[in-house]
Parts: structure tokens; sequence; C-alpha cells
């Protein structure tokens, strides 16, 4: 009884410290931000936030358009997570159900793309979106980001597909349903943790992206919060408490979107390792 | 309804020929049965007839129009399948209702959002909904509609499927195996439930299965096949007393038909171990034959009584009637005569008698009662007026 006890406390105990160790990160984010530039730099910083440095925050922020780079950071990460998952689904249902002469040649180029360095394409694709028009345009940027992240996505879906029994697309298509209805009406809905962890994997792609992004976007009004950052950094100083505050605002729609399909996730990257 | 015709219809996967010009015709309101051991190409068929699997040679024909490359929905078929198939993500009402639902989509109900409301309409719509309450009702689901297949138990699921076949009210109804997958007890039942739906719907039913008393007992006309050829097409009474070749003869009837190989002398037969009786019936022409009888055309006698001295190596009690599989002897020492397939003789007798092992006895029958096969061919050669086999 005792023993189950002491093993009951010592859980909590490690599960508390665990937590601890990785919000820290967080924590020392919103410290940061609410502490004043002059303690940073010389006297060292306090543990824990100051609510009255609140002003001073929104103040030295407001000289920036956060506001503006976020809403272009959702709609990359949106952009880029919508047309993988369109894509995506339509790619790995190919390569999951069609025998077609380079199939395999198809699914070894979508796997090539992985193991090419986004920096060694940067040129190649900057002279390309010259051609194209694409440079500072945030339908560029979406499409670039696409090309990584739509082979994971296609991948992770083909996989999700192949376990699902071919009878009863067979079964659809006696009851009328065509191949298009087949995918977004059966397949799709039968793989839906698969969906969210591949929404996942092409939404913080889009989300983080910063290498194209400091790249093809000239003008600041287009830059993602990403970019924004890495503009504060200036030659002689870095306002640390606006830079942290601008990651906070950056971080939390990106927790919020993984909290609302974790669950999902979960079942989707162990889906197959246990035979049902 | 469709009267389905097949024209040296051959499907072949590579080199590998899985169904080899199969010739028949399925007439309106008929239940065909498609019988025959795993892989002999049953199930190929039926997936052919469905447009399911595409035809490598061969026509086939639905009211004399070439079906060949018809689109499955064009063929105006229900297929129910051996895992059922059920979507797993719909309720049963959803998976009654698809097909229905399929029937009245529009292209532009596929737009996301829009399907799904689209959806939600249609299977409110009040023909829809009361096609589906309705035929749920008829197969006893009406108190599970709001569930999802999982929850379900086999035979539900199995009458899940049915439903969804029988709610498009189509021309014919394709059934690959459907009662494999549940125990003997539901099996049984739900044997008698198709035959019943047959009778009610009135409609064509081509069904598989490797089972013998499945297709026994529910079919008008059996198909059997074997390595992807037709064995015999005939009424179950005629596949079971005038089986065409060994293999039919041996594939249908549990215990199979007793197959003894024999050679004639005038009306004197002779088996492989130099025990020998006198044939009193018809015998047909040939020196090398095999001697055909069913078990429950056997008499089981005591020693000497009866034409064919055996000695009993097995008895199973079935209850109602036991199973006696004896080993033919030319003498109380002698040794066993080899026979086709397998070295017992089995015989089938109503009661529960006190045999015992390795006990003498003899066995007899009636010279009407016999089957005749070439011993080179395995075919049956026919000595009386019975009706002949159509292959």
């Amino acid at each position: 009884m005792t023993s189950t006890i002491a093993l009951s406390i010592f859980r909590y105990v490690l599960i508390v410290a665990l937590v601890a160790f990785a919000g820290f990160p967080i924590y020392w984010m919103a410290s940061t931000a609410l502490s004043a530039n002059s303690e940073l730099y010389s006297t060292g910083q306090v543990p824990w936030p100051q609510l009255q440095k609140l002003p001073e925050l929104i103040s030295a922020m407001a000289g920036v358009p956060i506001g503006r780079w976020l809403f272009n950071t959702f709609l990359i990460a949106c952009g880029t997570t919508v047309l993988s998952l369109l894509l995506g689904s339509l790619a790995g249902y190919a390569l999951s159900r069609f025998r077609f002469r380079g199939r395999g040649l198809v699914g070894f180029l979508l796997f090539m793309t992985q193991v090419v360095p986004e920096a060694l394409i940067l040129v190649p694709l900057y002279a390309m979106f010259i051609t194209l028009g694409l440079l500072n345009n945030l339908m560029g940027l979406v499409l670039a980001n696409v090309g990584f992240s739509l082979p994971v996505a296609a991948f992770i879906l083909k996989s999700a597909m192949d376990s699902i029994p071919y009878e009863i697309e067979e079964s659809a298509i006696i009851d009328n349903c065509p191949r298009f209805g087949i995918l977004s009406m059966i397949v799709l809905p039968l793989i839906m943790p698969s969906v969210a962890a591949a929404a996942v994997i092409a939404f913080f792609a889009g989300w983080n992206e910063f290498l194209f992004a400091s790249t093809f976007l000239m003008d600041r009004s287009l830059w993602p919060t990403s970019v924004g950052l890495a503009s504060f950094i200036g030659q002689y100083e870095t306002p640390l408490s606006a830079v942290m505050g601008a990651a906070l605002l950056f971080s939390v729609p990106a927790i919020v979107f993984f909290l609302l399909i974790q669950r999902q996730i979960v079942a989707g990257l162990t889906a197959g390792a246990v035979k049902g | 309804m469709p009267e389905l015709t097949f024209k040296n219809l051959s499907k072949s996967f590579g080199s590998h020929v899985v169904i080899d010009a199969f010739n028949a015709t399925i007439e309106d309101g008929e239940f065909l049965v498609l019988l025959g051991p795993s892989g002999c190409g049953k199930s190929t068929l039926l997936r052919m007839i469905a447009g399911l699997s595409e035809i490598t040679s061969g026509e086939l024909l639905f009211d004399g129009d070439r079906a060949n490359d018809w689109h499955p929905r064009q063929r105006g078929v229900a297929f129910v399948f051996q895992s059922y198939a059920l979507y797993p993500h719909m309720t049963v009402r959803a998976n009654i209702a698809f097909p229905l639902v399929m029937d009245a989509f529009k292209k532009w109900y596929h737009l996301p959002i829009v399907n799904a409301v689209a959806r939600r309409r249609l299977m409110k719509s009040p023909d829809i909904a009361a096609r589906t309450e309705n035929i749920a009702r008829q197969l006893e689901l009406d108190s599970l509609l709001d569930r999802r297949p999982a929850s379900l138990s086999g035979g539900q699921r199995q009458r899940v499927a049915l439903a969804r076949a029988l709610v498009r009210n189509p021309s014919l109804y394709l059934l690959d195996e459907p009662l494999s997958n549940l125990d003997a007890k539901l099996r049984t039942q739900m044997r008698s439930e198709i035959s019943a739906l047959h009778h009610k719907v009135g409609k064509t039913f081509v069904y598989v299965t490797h089972d013998q008393v499945e297709a026994m007992t529910m079919a008008t006309r059996i198909i059997v096949m074997n390595k992807g050829e037709v064995q015999q097409i005939d009424t179950p009474e005629g596949i079971y007393n005038n089986p065409a070749n060994t293999f039919v003869a041996r594939f249908v009837g549990a215990p199979p038909m007793n197959l003894v190989p024999v050679t004639r002398k005038g009306r004197r037969l002779a088996t492989s171990n130099a025990q020998a009786w006198n044939h009193d019936g018809e015998l047909p022409d040939g020196e090398r034959l095999i001697f055909g009888v069913r078990p429950e055309k056997l008499q089981f006698l005591a020693w000497g009584q009866g034409r064919m001295p055996a000695q009993v190596a097995v008895v199973e009690r079935l209850g109602a009637e036991t199973v006696i599989g004896c080993r033919l002897v030319s003498d109380e020492h002698g040794g066993t005569t080899n026979l086709v397939e397998n070295d017992l003789v089995f015989v089938r007798i109503s009661g529960n008698p006190r045999t015992k092992i390795n006990e003498q006895c003899s066995l007899d029958y009636h010279a009407e009662d016999v089957v005749w096969f070439d011993a080179h061919t395995q075919t049956r050669i026919p000595v009386r007026a019975a009706a002949p086999a159509l292959v």
C-alpha cells in the first residue's frame, strides 16, 4: 500500500518535472517579454513576469506590423496545408490504388524531394519565380512550401489508404459512387487521423517557414512573423522584450492549432503500429 | 430482369488462366449457385458479372447486349461481399441509404461542404428515408439504424449488407460467400432467410460458395467449377444423383460418394485386392470402371450377408444417424482395397447401432443406385434412363 502511494507520488513529481522542463522556454519567453530591456542588458533578468511592464511592451510593439505579419503567416500556413492535403490525397490515392507504369519512379522522386536541402534549390527557385512573376508574392511562397510538404503528406496518406480494404471501395463503385466521391466520402473520412497528422506537418512547415520567405519576399508588409522577428535584430541593439513578445504571439496560434487536433494526430502516427 | 449469357468467357492474370472458356446462361429469377473449391475462379466470375474485374476474352451478355465494357452502375447489380464491406464511419441508416443517395447525387454535390449538406438533405428526403426504413424493418434492423457497423454482431452486419443490396431494387443480386464469416448456427438461420428473400423479391440471385450444404439447400441450379472450368451445370438433385464426373461426385455430399475402381469381366466386378462380386444390374461398356455409390444407398449388413465383405474402421455417431467408415477386405484376414482418394467406404445409416471398430461386416447395394465412371476420363457413363449431365 505504502509503496503504491510512493510510486504514485514519484510518478506525479516526474510528470510535473517534465512539464516544467518542456514549458520553461514558453515561461521564459513571457518573462523576458515582460521585462525592461535595460534590465536584460545590465542588471540581469527578474525570473518572473513583471506585469507592470505590459504598457512598455505594447508601445514597443506598436511600431511593428505584428498583426499583418501574423496574418501573412496564417495565410502561408493555411495555403500550404490546404494545397498539400488536396494534392497529397490525390497523389496518395493514385499511388495506393492505381497500377501504372512509372509508379515506383514517382514514389522515388517524391522521396527525393525530402533529401534535397532547401538551400540547394533556393537560387534556381528564385530564377524560376522571377520568370513566373511569383517573386514578392505570398502565393509563390505557398507553392514553394507545398513542394516540400506535399510529398510527406502524400506518403502519410498513401500508407493510410493502403490499409483500407479494397472491397469497401468496390462496394462504393457498385453503389454508383464516382471515383472522386469514393476518395472524399469513403477513403478520407476513414483515414482522418492520418489526414490530421499530414495537416499538422504541412501547417507547421508553412508556419515556421523562414528561408524562402526571407529570400522571396521583399515588401515588409508581405513578411511572415518569422522574417519579421528576425528583422528586430539590429546592428547595435536588439529589443529583446519586443522580440519575445512577438514570439509569444507567434506561438499562440500554433499551440492552439496543435491542441485542437492532437488526439487525431496521435491516432494517426500510431495507426498500423499494432495489428488490430 | 436480365438474362445473363456467358460465351467462351475467359479470365487470365498474365499467363495464369483463372477461368477458361466459360459457357452458361442464367435465367430470370433463378437462384444460381457457383460452387467449387477455393481458387476455382467462382469469385472472379462473379466480379466479372459485376464489372469489378475485366474480361480477358469472350462475351458477357445482359439480355443479349454485350456488357463486357459496361461500368458497374450500368449493369444495375447489387453485390454482397464476403466481408460485407460496410462503410465503417457511417451509421446503419447511412450505409443502407448510400446507394439511393448516390443515385440522386449531382456532380456539383462533390464540392467540399456542399457534399455534407447535400448528403444530409438527401438522406432526409421522404422517398429515401421511407425506403431505407422499410427495408430495415423487413430485415429487422429498424432498432439499429443509428448504430455504426463496429457495434453490430456478424449476423447484423450481414443483414445490413443485404439491406444495402436490396434497397436499390436491382434486377440482379450477386453474393460472394456472404455466410462464410458466420458461426454454424447463424449460418443455418441466414441460409433460410436468404432463400425466403429470393422467393419474396423474385429476382435473379447468383451466389458464390464453397459450402455444398449452402448450394444444395438454396440453389435452383448449381454450376460446379474446378480449376476455372465448369464441371457440371444442373439442379441440386441432378448434381447429387448424377454427378458428371468423379470430381463432382466427391465434392458434393458429406461424406462424399464412394468411388471404387473395379475391373469388369462379364457381370463380375473385381477390385484391386482381388475382391470380386457379381453385379445384378445394367453395366456400361468398358473393362476398367469406377463404381460409385452414395453412403446412404449402401446397406450395412452382418458378415457374409452382403456381396462386399468389409471391416469397420471409423464410427461417427451424429445422433439421428451414424456414419460408418469401412475397409473393403477380400476375406477375414485379407488386405484392403484401394479406393479413389481414400481407403474407406462410408455408409450412412439411421439410428445409433452398436457397431465397434474392427468389427467384420459386409456391404450391399441396389443396382439402380450405382453411378458408373470411366476409370480413364473420370466422367460418368450413363447406363440407365437418367437425365444426362449438361457438360
